[in-house]
Order: C-alpha cells, then sequence, then structure tokens
C-alpha cells in the first residue's frame, strides 16, 4: 500500500511482544466474577473497533532514547487547551449572549458564583498560556528542524491550529463585552472587511450584517463555543495521529544522530574522493564520543 | 528530496526506533510534569491577578485606544507602520498584504526549507530568518505595551482660528473619542489612524468627508477606522467642516 512507503516503522504492533493480553493468566486463580465480566467489556468492545490494539500502539510505541524536554511543550499546549474546554463549559453554564445582559451576566460571574472568578481568570489566563505555550512549540519545531521530511503535513495542521488558536482569542474577547473589548473588535472586523475579494463577505458573517448589531455577539458566541473548538480538535486529532504514525523526531544533538551523521559525513567523504578511502576514522569514531 | 535520501532518513529513523524506549512511560512522564506545571501555573496567576470588570459598552463613543489581547499587539502595531499616510504605504498592506504574506509562509515553512539538515548550527538561513521573526514579533509586541493608552481628556487640543462651526465640530470629534486613533498637534494616540493636524490641506472636501464618516471603507478601501453612522446631520456638517479647517484655518 502507499501508506507502507512513508511508514517508518514496522507494523504497529511490533514492539510490545511482552505485553500480550492478560487474558487467562494463569496466576489469577479463580476468577472473580466481576473481573470476568470487566474482561468479557473489553474484549466486546475491542474486536468491535480496535481500541486496545489501537492504545497499545499509541502508548507502547518506541521513541528515540533520547527526547529532550522541550519536546513536551506540544502536550503542555494540549493540556491547556483541554483545561480552556472545561473552564469554558462551566463559564458558559451563566453566560448570556445577549448584548442586553452579556455584562450583568460577566459581572455575575465573576461576583456571585461560586469560584466564578477563579474559573473566568483561569479561562482568560489559559488564553495567554495557550499563545505562549503554542508559540514556544512551533519554535522548538522549527529549530530542530522537525517539520522536515516526511512531517511536512504535520507542521501544515500545526500551523492551522496556530491561526484557528488566534481566533479563539479573538473571538472569545468580544464576548465580555465591555468598551475595550468591544471597540477593539470592530476594529478587528473592518479590518477584515477590507481584505479583497472574501474579507467583505467573510466580515458580513462575522458581525451577522454589514454593522456591528445586536446579533454580533451570538454570532461571536457560536464562533467561539462551537466552530472553532471543533475545528481544534479535529486538527489536534489529526496532528497527534500523524505525530504517533511518523514518530517524534530525535533532537538534532542527540549522541546517536551524531554518531550516524558522521558515519555518513564520512561516506560522502569517501564518495568524493575514492582513492582516499581512510577506513580509520570511522574506527575511531566508535570509542571516543564526546558530549553533545 | 531525493529518493534515496528519504530511504536513507526511513533507515535511520528506524534504528533509532529500534535503539528507543516506550512511549509510556518514558516521554509520558516528563509531559505530564510540564502540562502540570503549565497548568498550575494558570492557576497561582488567576488567583493572584483575578481578572476585573470594564467598563459598559457604549457604541456611540470610544474614548480610549481600542486595544486588543496582548498577542495581537504585533498586528495592530504592524497597522500603525502602514496607517495610509502616503501611497507607498497603502492602507490594505497593513490590513491584508502583509497578515497574508505571513500566514502562507507559515503554513509553506516545510516547503521552502527541503534539505535534509537538521541542525540548526548548520542552517544559517533558517537561524536568521528564525531569529528575526522571534525578534520582531518581540520588538512590535513591546512596542504595542509601551503605546500611550488613550488620552481621553482631548480637550487639551488647542487651535487657533476657530470660528463657531469649528468648535462645534471640535466637540463632536471629541465626544467620539477619535483622539483615541488620531493625533490633533500633540494630542491624542500616534495610531492606528493618521496623524490629522494637516487634514484640510489634502484637500479631501466636505461631502468625501461625511462620506469618509459614514462609512470610511468606501471613500478608503482597507480602512479599518470604525464607522460612524449615528450623528445627526449638523454634528457631520460641524466635524467636516472642522476636519476640513485643521492646518489651514484652524492651526
Ligand atoms: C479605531 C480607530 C479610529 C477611530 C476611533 C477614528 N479613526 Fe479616523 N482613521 C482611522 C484609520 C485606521 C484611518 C486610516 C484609514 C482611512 O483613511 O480610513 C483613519 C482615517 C481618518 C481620516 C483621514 C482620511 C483621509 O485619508 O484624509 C480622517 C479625517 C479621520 N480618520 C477622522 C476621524 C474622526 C473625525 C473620528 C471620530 C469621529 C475618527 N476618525 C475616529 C482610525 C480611527
Ligand atoms: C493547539 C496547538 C498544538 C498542539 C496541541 C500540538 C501538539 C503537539 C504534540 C503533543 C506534539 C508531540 C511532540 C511535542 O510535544 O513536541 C507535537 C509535535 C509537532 N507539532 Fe504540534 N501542536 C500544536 C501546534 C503546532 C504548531 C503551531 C506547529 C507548527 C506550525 C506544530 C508542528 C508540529 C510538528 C511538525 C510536530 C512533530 C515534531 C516532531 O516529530 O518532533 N504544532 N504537536
Amino acid at each position: 500500500m502507499t501508506t507502507r512507503d512513508v511508514e517508518p516503522e514496522a507494523p504497529p504492533q511490533g514492539p510490545n511482544g511482552p505485553n500480550g493480553p492478560a487474558v487467562g493468566k494463569p496466576d489469577i486463580a479463580p476468577k472473580n466474577p466481576a473481573v470476568a465480566v470487566g474482561e468479557q467489556v473489553v474484549d466486546y468492545v475491542d474486536e468491535r473497533t480496535g481500541v486496545v490494539a489501537g492504545t497499545k500502539w499509541f502508548m507502547f510505541r518506541n521513541v528515540p532514547a533520547e527526547t529532550s524536554w522541550f519536546q513536551t511543550l506540544g502536550f503542555a499546549a494540549f493540556a491547556i487547551f483541554s483545561m480552556q474546554a472545561i473552564t469554558g463549559i462551566v463559564l458558559a453554564m451563566y453566560y448570556q449572549p445577549d448584548p442586553g445582559t452579556a455584562f450583568q451576566s460577566i459581572e455575575f460571574i465573576t461576583n456571585d458564583v461560586t469560584w466564578g472568578s477563579l474559573v473566568r481568570s483561569m479561562h482568560r489566563w489559559g488564553s495567554s498560556a495557550m499563545i505562549v505555550l503554542v508559540f514556544l512549540h512551533m519554535a522548538r519545531v522549527f529549530f530542530f528542524g522537525s517539520y522536515k521530511y516526511p512531517r511536512e503535513l504535520t507542521w501544515v495542521t500545526g500551523a492551522v491550529l496556530l491561526i484557528l488558536t488566534l481566533f479563539m482569542g479573538l473571538t472569545g474577547y468580544l464576548l465580555v463585552w465591555d468598551q475595550k473589548a468591544y471597540w477593539a473588535t470592530v476594529v478587528a472586523t473592518n479590518i477584515t472587511a477590507a481584505a479583497p475579494i472574501l474579507g467583505p463577505f467573510i466580515a458580513d458573517i462575522l458581525r451577522a450584517g454589514p454593522e456591528f448589531g445586536p446579533n454580533t455577539l451570538s454570532r461571536f458566541y457560536a464562533i467561539h463555543m462551537l466552530i472553532i473548538p471543533s475545528g481544534i480538535v479535529t486538527f489536534i486529532g489529526l496532528h497527534l495521529f500523524l505525530i504517533a504514525k511518523l514518530g517524534i523526531t530525535e533532537p538534532p544533538y542527540a549522541k546517536r544522530r551524531f554518531k550516524a551523521q558522521r558515519e555518513e559525513d564520512e561516506a560522502r567523504r569517501r564518495m568524493r574522493s575514492p582513492n582516499t578511502g581512510r577506513r580509520a576514522v570511522p574506527a575511531a569514531g566508535d570509542g571516543s564520543e564526546g558530549g553533545s | 528530496m531525493k529518493k534515496s535520501e528519504r530511504e536513507a532518513y526511513r533507515r535511520d529513523y528506524a534504528a533509532a526506533k529500534a535503539q528507543g524506549k516506550p512511549f509510556f512511560p518514558y516521554a509520558v512522564y516528563k509531559d505530564l510534569i510540564v502540562a502540570s506545571v503549565a497548568i498550575g501555573f494558570v492557576f497561582v496567576l488567576a488567583i493572584w491577578q483575578p481578572i476585573g470588570i470594564g467598563e459598559p459598552i457604549n457604541p456611540a463613543t470610544t474614548d480610549f485606544v481600542p486595544r486588543p489581547e496582548w498577542y495581537f499587539f504585533f498586528l495592530f502595531e504592524l497597522l500603525k507602520i502602514f496607517k495610509g499616510d502616503n501611497a507607498l504605504t497603502p492602507v490594505i498592506m497593513a490590513t491584508f498584504i502583509v497578515p497574508n504574506i505571513l500566514m502562507v509562509l507559515l503554513l509553506v515553512t516545510p516547503f521552502i526549507d527541503r534539505g535534509r539538515e537538521r541542525r540548526i548550527w548548520r542552517r544559517p538561513i533558517a537561524l536568521t530568518s528564525g531569529l528575526l521573526v522571534i525578534f520582531g514579533l518581540a520588538y512590535l509586541t513591546q512596542a504595542g505595551l509601551e503605546a500611550p493608552v488613550g488620552q481621553a481628556g482631548a480637550a487639551g487640543i488647542e487651535l487657533e482660528g476657530l470660528d463657531a462651526q469649528g468648535e462645534a465640530g471640535l466637540e463632536v470629534y471629541i465626544a467620539n473619542g477619535c483622539s483615541s486613533c488620531h493625533m490633533i498637534k500633540d494630542v491624542g494616540a500616534p495610531g492606528p489612524g493618521p496623524n490629522l493636524t494637516d487634514e484640510g490641506a489634502k484637500n479631501r472636501g466636505i461631502e468625501w468627508q461625511i462620506e469618509h464618516l459614514k462609512d470610511p471603507t468606501s471613500t478608503s478601501p482597507g480602512s479599518s477606522m470604525p464607522a460612524f453612522a449615528n450623528l445627526t446631520d449638523q454634528q457631520y456638517d460641524d466635524l467636516a467642516v472642522f476636519l476640513e479647517g485643521l492646518g489651514t484655518e484652524y492651526r
């Protein structure tokens, strides 16, 4: 198949030989009926969906031995996104997307709802934290050269995530419906309207009409609550699938890389001048491994 | 990338994986530590600096600089650089062309930089452009942070030669918070709108000014100035006369 060509590793289940299914292991002697039912349920679902194999494929796949702490930033962005989803749902239980009452509902959340101020503040600070983490993550991908073959499309899905995240910030900002938010958003939609061809059209969709009006708020609410989050969830899914499939890169400064690279450079040099095949060099490289 | 290079990559990565460790728990524990630190950090910030309540909106006036979240400052600052003072920096540059070029560059990065080399110290072009982008964003964001926050007291505008209609126009100007985006003499914000001290010298004409106020994009494609569509006919007249007099009669 075509996917086989790109796949850098053996079939997915490869590296987890010892982690075979626990079914019928002799050391759990007389089976507790609850355990039996539990196993039946797991087997039932697995037979029909493959979740167990899938989870093993995701969780127990091998990653290069040396990975850097910088390679945790993507997951941190994901964690903050999950936090935004949860705090956002709590806020949505009290928020009213109506121009007449939106501001009061924010006041109510902040002053009266139990933990309301905390949840709102976490959601607001979380938006900044997510932007920071996504940028840092992108910087690490860039400086590690991790977007190179075969991960080009992982980068593209990531870039879409960055744009969607920025739009989350833009649409969420208006929802507090105060002076600052209102006027900043008027300017932002005017900027959108200024784009040629599609610009005026998109601006009309955003504003629910040619002017900023009563429906604009509920329009932004729907975009912020439904449209962009589903886009983000979809693209995070694609992003993570590609990462698991292609494997995470080895940092360019990993010890194993240095060795492999040195051998490769050596081979290239040998190709260029075939009569100076210095055999001694690879042997020396084996023993004295410098720090990174 | 050549086929042989792609194959070499695959062989190399298969070797890295074969000598590797399982994602769970060797990578997962690091991920969980950093994610917990990030969430803890947000939690502490939320308690230490809770988000307050702003002013309720008043669509009739903007008496301070419309400020977006800090992570959009770089765009706003770009907007100020290209605020349409002259033909070389048309408004459309800031609002459309520059952001879209940035966005497309972001999306196609892996298709521009296709070499196999991943060590950053051997990728001088990538290193330079990466650092340039980082410093550019940092500089623009910093500039946005330092931008003066609306001198709403635009009453400090002192002009000579104001007649009755000029006075009335100035009042409309102040009441509508125009100085949160414009400067007259030294009063007001330096952007995103152009300095209006010599607006009259452009000879736009009263009609044009009223048209522009009602719908800025109709006369200035790409304008990000909000439409002021709810003034009375008298107010439009006064304001337009005032604007046309700036730099000519009123100075
Ligand atoms: C949110 C920011 C903002 C506010 C508020 C604002 N403007 Fe502007 N203004 C701009 C921008 C951006 C431009 C440049 C684009 C354009 O020409 O429309 C501009 C341009 C202008 C121009 C120059 C037109 C030309 O090319 O000669 C005039 C005159 C003007 N504004 C008057 C006003 C008046 C009067 C008010 C208050 C009623 C006002 N503006 C409020 C942003 C603003
Ligand atoms: C919502 C935002 C994002 C989330 C949740 C996310 C999540 C992740 C995660 C969990 C990883 C695994 C490795 C790691 O943590 O570093 C990863 C890798 C990757 N990300 Fe993202 N990411 C996001 C945005 C981006 C952006 C903006 C880009 C670039 C434009 C990007 C490009 C990549 C690439 C190319 C990899 C593979 C790197 C490798 O294999 O070493 N991601 N992402």
